[in-house]
């Protein structure tokens, strides 16, 4: 089960024609695919669709009275095949990922998909990560869209143009027999708004039908000769179809004023950024008002070369606003326009930075210099700039303002692994380490600084397997278990046994595909009522051929230390696994906080622990914190006026994961942590005992007190 | 030509933390937003927000009725810009900075920041004190906001047993920023229908210190008392005011508390004969600035931390008050305490007498049993007697091998100072710095005083020049930079072509 549930809101998905829904943009997407009568939908999480998918399978009782079969498919790659379903029958399905690294997993079902070509409509909506907060490499979904020919909408940024995009995206893919792409940047997923709802429609067609009475047509099978069919059916038949269908619907619009010498080309989820761009510029209004003619392009691939050319025609100087590299839209508009020897002058990455993420600030700077080049009219209409903070100001702060990168959450059963390796690297020195994706990523950062590269999702024992040749120290690599079933099984463990790797792969087995919401995985313990679980990934290995395999709970240090010195300082040759094990404590904090506090409530007996340092004997060295890393052990003033240095000091969040305590005896630190435990509703014998430990411990501590009063020094 | 309406929106940018409730404090904007007749739009990029790193959660308010009379929807942004943003609520002071140097604040800027910190990991991880100047950013923040409301809303939160969201809430309607009055406000956390008390209470507690715009006072420093004194302790505080200047005094005084806590009054009249010395070498012209930096590590230095220092205070009756106190243990319940202790037996050799401590520490069987980690419950009888007694050794610590050792030390770095202070009055200053080195226990401190030894060598060959003190205080911070003293080997290989030079 997922970190968020959205039990309460899936019941807006039931509302019907004429109410407003209100919510968040993926929200939005499940309403707009059940109003379109999608037969199926698949997907693997990951920001920023995690919610879609948790949405999804919250909402599993209102698919199936639709009869909408959802999948949380084992990987991308799982579920763009899913869409084959699309292919000899009149079904509509959807599938959803992170991309480009969810696009790049699931590329060569894409390709095959979009050669055979569809009869119902297949939509695939992918939440673009690109910009602030990006967690992945910075590339563009574009390009995949051109190299296999699928139709790439990018609508703007509000609930009611989104939803009717996906209603609209269907019909365009079954217009052309073509897959269709629905971009949403990540602020579009989670942007919470309001637009009128439909009735929710079953299928036309349903999968049960389908299997029930099977089409097989060899022309839709990619193999030759059908395969150079497809190309041609590409070219010749399913584009000019996709770009009547876009025309006749209009679903890129001409916006703003029609006169002028000079127009905005725009990407449809650039739109608002634009406009308020505009708008801090005073050339437009709140409502979009502008004497500028617009062409927003909500459908970005293929491109409609009449309307580009029909807009820029009268036009002396055009911006085209096009976020990412390469500028794929540039290229074309310009092409179309000598094609068509149209005069107007192309601006664009000249004037606007080639990479990175198009803000409203770098929207209105950019403006200014599309005027100043080419529109001096406008730039003399446009407002001064609004004082920010001086230039001298921001350098002084970026000095002060300390980087807060993400990392490892309170408890975190991830931290004792590198705390583990960290103190083995003392030992033996430093060795390659070779990361994957998830949160055990956060390795990379202070105050582990462990892991050299990270290859991809399922890829961190295959990142080093050129490391395998005769040497003097062992390679590690680590693997989150939704990485493991992702697809570091075969690639990662699979490739090692087969190759005779003698190195050491560390999976981090906590229950969950944490990173992205902690969504349920084949290995999860918990009991889920619509999926398999408790699939062990020890057998999983075990099947594939690995001999040396260890478990060890993560808190158990020591253990975690011993594990890794004897993997990386054993003779026995041949691949190395080192499973983890340690529920992800954001997911158990979730699971057992209630249910504590109602057994305190109901009077049953609990002993809580948490920990503590003692002042007067920490001297702030903080060797404890370069250990671990927890939030909930920071930094206090020293209360000792003679002292410089903060002490070190566990605050409220602490969850009393035991990880500190075991940093101080393993790493031989100081005697200043300590564990409480809180007893609630302690029963007789507990205060028996605790009330004649008292009376001794409280007179003879009553005797100390009395000492040191004969030296008091009074009033100060 | 188009018309061009003036409406606006209300801009809303809320910087926060993982964990911190950035979510639901934008949650209850949204409901109350709408519920009051306004569109609203939010959005924030959370993804791996809640793994504690900072995120912005950036609002948009717009009247429907403006939307209704002009007969369009507004195209609301999904990105805070500079210069345009009317309300910042920021969690903590560091993001408020990020705020500033992002620009968000600006003249027409409403701006809300708790004033406490939340230290990021860069800066707790530093050996010594890593915290950054917040002076600056509190400044900016003043100079550049229209409104700036700024407290201690972590205090707030906790005094009132509340979350940090709700009293920023309650800061908020205390603000005025937005156009709607208390009850509204009040409303909607009730609506929410969670932790409904809690949040009340957070949010008075912020709608009150936001209305009363209060500054935290800084403490005025004491001047020390001679008044109720203990017999034992009176001459010490006379020697103290007839003998030495008030520039030293306090840091002098907590030198003489520390050091009959530790030991006894006569400890600290050893202190007290020691700095004398130290002082009859300083001047007025000075500002008596080497005593008083004696006074503050010439006390650390004799009050090291033995074993029988720990045990001493581990078993205290205010500790186990404080403990109760940081653990939020209710009225009589039930707290067992075990503490994390690995003593080894260099520390047991530690405190016994001179002679048996180094008779025993080259035993190798001994030494095996002191390889593990001890888990000792002070609340039990067995560990809290072992401790309290082990504690009482106080009275032979004269005699025990970590005393002499002690001694000497002190001794031979007084000497060096006492010998350079004449030639180089900085360098005495700084070489008293030296104890700073000086930290923690067992293998922590060892490479405290190992990192001393490679200092003090090096010292040796350059104490002459005249650029000797600015070596030295590099030295000391280059040693407080990495664990590993890999800094600190750079620096010393830097300064060897110097002493060849000088030799």
């Amino acid at each position: 089960m997922a970190e968020r549930s959205f039990h309460k809101e899936v019941q807006d998905l039931k509302i019907g024609d004429g109410e407003e829904f209100r919510g968040e943009g993926i929200l939005a997407v499940t309403k707009a695919l059940l109003q379109s009568g999608v037969a199926y939908v698949g997907g693997y999480q990951g920001a920023p669709i995690s919610h879609l998918m948790d949405v999804l399978a919250d909402a599993e009782d209102i698919l199936n009275d639709l009869g909408i079969h959802f999948e949380a498919s084992a990987s991308e790659a799982a579920a763009g095949a899913m869409l084959a379903a699309s292919v000899n029958y009149p079904l509509r399905g959807a599938v959803t990922w992170k991309s480009t690294v969810g696009t790049n997993v699931a590329s060569d079902a894409l390709a095959s998909v979009a050669s055979s070509g569809v009869m119902g409509g297949a939509l695939i909506i992918i939440g673009e990560d690109y910009g602030e907060g990006s967690s992945i490499m910075q590339e563009r979904s574009h390009a995949f869209a051109m190299k296999s020919q699928i139709w790439l909408l990018d609508p703007r940024p509000n609930l009611p143009s989104i939803v009717d995009m996906v209603e609209k995206g269907f019909e365009l893919s079954e217009a052309s027999n073509t897959p269709v792409m629905l971009e949403l940047r990540i602020r579009a997923c989670h942007v919470h708004g309001q637009f009128t709802a439909k009735q929710n429609k079953k299928p036309a067609f349903t999968l049960r039908e389908a299997m029930e009475n099977p089409v097989r047509d060899y022309d839709r099978v990619v193999l030759p000769p059908s395969n150079f069919k497809h190309e041609i059916e590409k070219v010749e038949h399913r584009w000019p179809a996709a770009v009547k269908y876009i025309k006749d619907n209009k679903l890129n619009e001409f916006l703003g004023g029609y006169k002028g010498k000079t127009g905005i080309i725009v990407q449809g989820g650039l739109y608002n950024t634009l406009m308020r761009a505009l708008y801090i510029l005073g050339l437009a209004d709140i409502y979009g008002e502008t004497d500028i003619p617009i062409y927003c392009m909500n459908v970005t691939y293929p491109m409609v070369d009449d309307e580009i050319a029909g807009f820029c025609l009268d036009k002396k100087s055009i911006l085209i606003v096009e976020e990412g590299q390469p500028e794929y839209i540039e290229h074309y508009i310009n092409t179309v326009l000598r094609r068509q020897d149209i005069k107007a002058r192309i601006y664009g990455k000249d004037v606007l930075p080639m990479a990175g993420e198009y803000t409203g600030q770098v929207l209105t700077e950019g403006l200014r210099k599309f005027f100043g080049l080419g529109a001096q009219k406008l730039l003399a209409k446009t407002a001064k700039p609004r004082d920010a903070i001086s230039v001298k100001n921001q350098q002084a702060l970026e000095k002060t303002v300390p980087g807060r990168p993400v990392g490892f959450c309170t408890g975190c059963p991830e931290r004792p692994i590198f705390t583990a390796m960290k103190l083995v690297q003392r030992k033996l020195g430093n060795i390659h380490v070779s990361c994957d994706i998830g949160c055990h990523l956060f390795s990379i950062l202070p105050p582990f600084n462990i892991g050299n590269t990270t290859m991809g999702y399922g890829l961190g024992w295959s990142g080093a397997s050129a490391f395998n040749t005769q040497s003097d120290k062992r390679t590690i690599s680590i693997m989150g278990d939704g990485g493991f079933w992702h697809n570091g099984l075969t690639s990662g463990v699979g490739n090692a046994v087969f190759n005779k790797n003698d190195n050491i792969l560390v999976i981090v087995d906590n229950g969950y595909s944490a990173a992205t919401g902690g969504q349920d995985i084949l290995s999860s313990r918990a009991l889920n009522k619509t999926k398999t679980t408790n699939n062990p990934i020890s057998k999983a290995i075990a099947g594939l051929g690995i001999k040396w395999q260890r478990s060890v709970n993560t808190y158990d240090l020591g253990a975690m230390t011993k594990t890794l010195t004897e993997a990386l300082t054993t003779s026995d040759k041949g691949p190395k696994v080192i499973l983890a094990q340690s529920e992800c404590m954001l997911n158990r904090q979730r699971r057992e906080k209630p249910i504590r506090n109602k057994m305190i409530k109901d009077g049953k007996r609990i002993v809580r622990s948490r920990f503590g340092v003692d002042p007067d004997t920490c001297t702030g060295d903080h060797a404890c914190i370069r250990l671990s890393g927890c939030p909930s052990l920071t930094i206090k003033d020293n209360p000792d006026p003679l002292r410089e240095d903060p002490v070190a000091h566990v605050n409220n969040d602490c969850v009393g994961c035991g990880v500190c305590g075991e940093v101080s005896h393993a790493a031989v630190l100081c005697p200043s942590f300590y564990r409480a435990d809180l007893i609630y509703n302690p029963n007789p014998w507990d205060k028996f005992r605790a009330s004649l430990r008292n009376i001794i411990i409280n007179s003879l501590q009553a005797r100390g007190d009395k000492r040191r009063a004969k030296h008091s020094f009074g009033e100060i | 030509m188009a018309k061009i309406s003036k409406d606006k929106p209300i801009n809303i940018a809320i910087i926060a933390m993982g964990g911190q409730g950035g979510g639901v404090l934008s949650k209850w904007i949204l409901d109350m937003a709408e519920q009051q007749g306004f569109l609203a739009q939010y959005t924030s990029v959370p993804g791996v927000a809640q793994r504690t790193g900072a995120t912005i959660y950036y609002i948009e308010l717009f009247p429907k009725h403006l939307a209704t009379k002009s007969k369009q929807l507004p195209i609301l942004a999904l990105t805070p810009i500079p210069g345009d943003v009317d309300i910042v609520i920021a969690s903590e002071m560091m993001e408020a900075g990020r705020a500033l140097m992002r620009g968000f604040i600006s003249k027409k800027t409403t701006l809300i920041a708790s004033d406490h910190r939340d230290y990021a990991i860069v800066e707790k991880q530093i050996m010594g004190d890593g915290r950054r100047e917040l002076s600056n950013v509190k400044t900016l923040s003043e100079e550049t906001a229209a409104k700036y409301i700024c407290f201690d809303m972590d205090k707030a939160a906790r005094d009132s047993n509340s979350i940090i969201s709700s009293v920023l809430f309650g800061a908020l309607a205390g603000s005025d920023a937005l156009p709607f009055d208390r009850a509204v406000f009040e409303e909607t956390i009730t609506i929410s229908g969670r932790a409904v008390e809690a949040n009340m209470r957070g949010f008075s507690a912020g709608y009150q210190q936001a209305q009363t715009h209060n500054t935290n006072k800084e403490s005025k420093s004491k001047e020390p008392a001679k008044s109720t004194a203990s017999k034992s302790i009176s001459p010490l505080l006379n020697r103290l005011n007839d003998n030495f200047p008030p520039h030293v005094r306090m840091t002098t005084l907590h030198g003489l508390q520390k050091l009959t806590d530790f030991q006894d009054p006569a400890y600290a009249n050893l202190y007290l004969d020691r700095l004398e010395i130290i002082k009859a070498l300083d001047s007025p012209e000075k500002h008596w600035h080497l005593t008083n930096e004696m006074a503050r590590y010439l006390a650390l230095a004799m009050a090291y931390d033995d074993t029988i220092r720990v045990a001493d205070l581990k078993t205290r009756s205010t500790r186990f008050k404080r403990f109760r106190h940081e653990v939020k243990a209710e009225e009589k319940q039930i707290v067992n305490v075990s503490e994390y202790m690995h003593p080894r037996l260099e520390e047991l050799c530690d405190i016994l007498p001179n002679s048996l401590g180094k008779f025993l520490l080259n035993r190798r069987l001994l030494s095996k049993l002191f390889q593990k980690g001890r888990r000792i419950s002070t609340t039990k009888l067995r560990g809290f007697l072992l401790l309290y007694f082990m504690g009482r050794l106080k009275g032979i610590r004269r005699k025990s091998m970590r005393f002499k050792n002690e001694t000497t030390r002190i001794e031979i770095w007084m000497n060096e100072i006492i010998s350079i202070c004449p030639q180089n009055y900085e360098l005495a200053c700084e070489l008293s710095g030296m104890q700073r080195l000086l930290k923690g226990y067992s293998d922590t401190y060892e490479r405290g005083l190992h990192n001393t030894a490679a200092i003090m060598q090096a010292y040796e060959g350059f104490k002459h020049q005249p650029q000797a003190a600015n070596l030295l205080s590099n030295l000391k911070g280059t040693a407080l930079q990495d664990e590993e003293g890999q800094e600190l080997a750079k620096a010393l290989a830097k300064t060897s072509p110097l002493i060849r030079a000088a030799e």
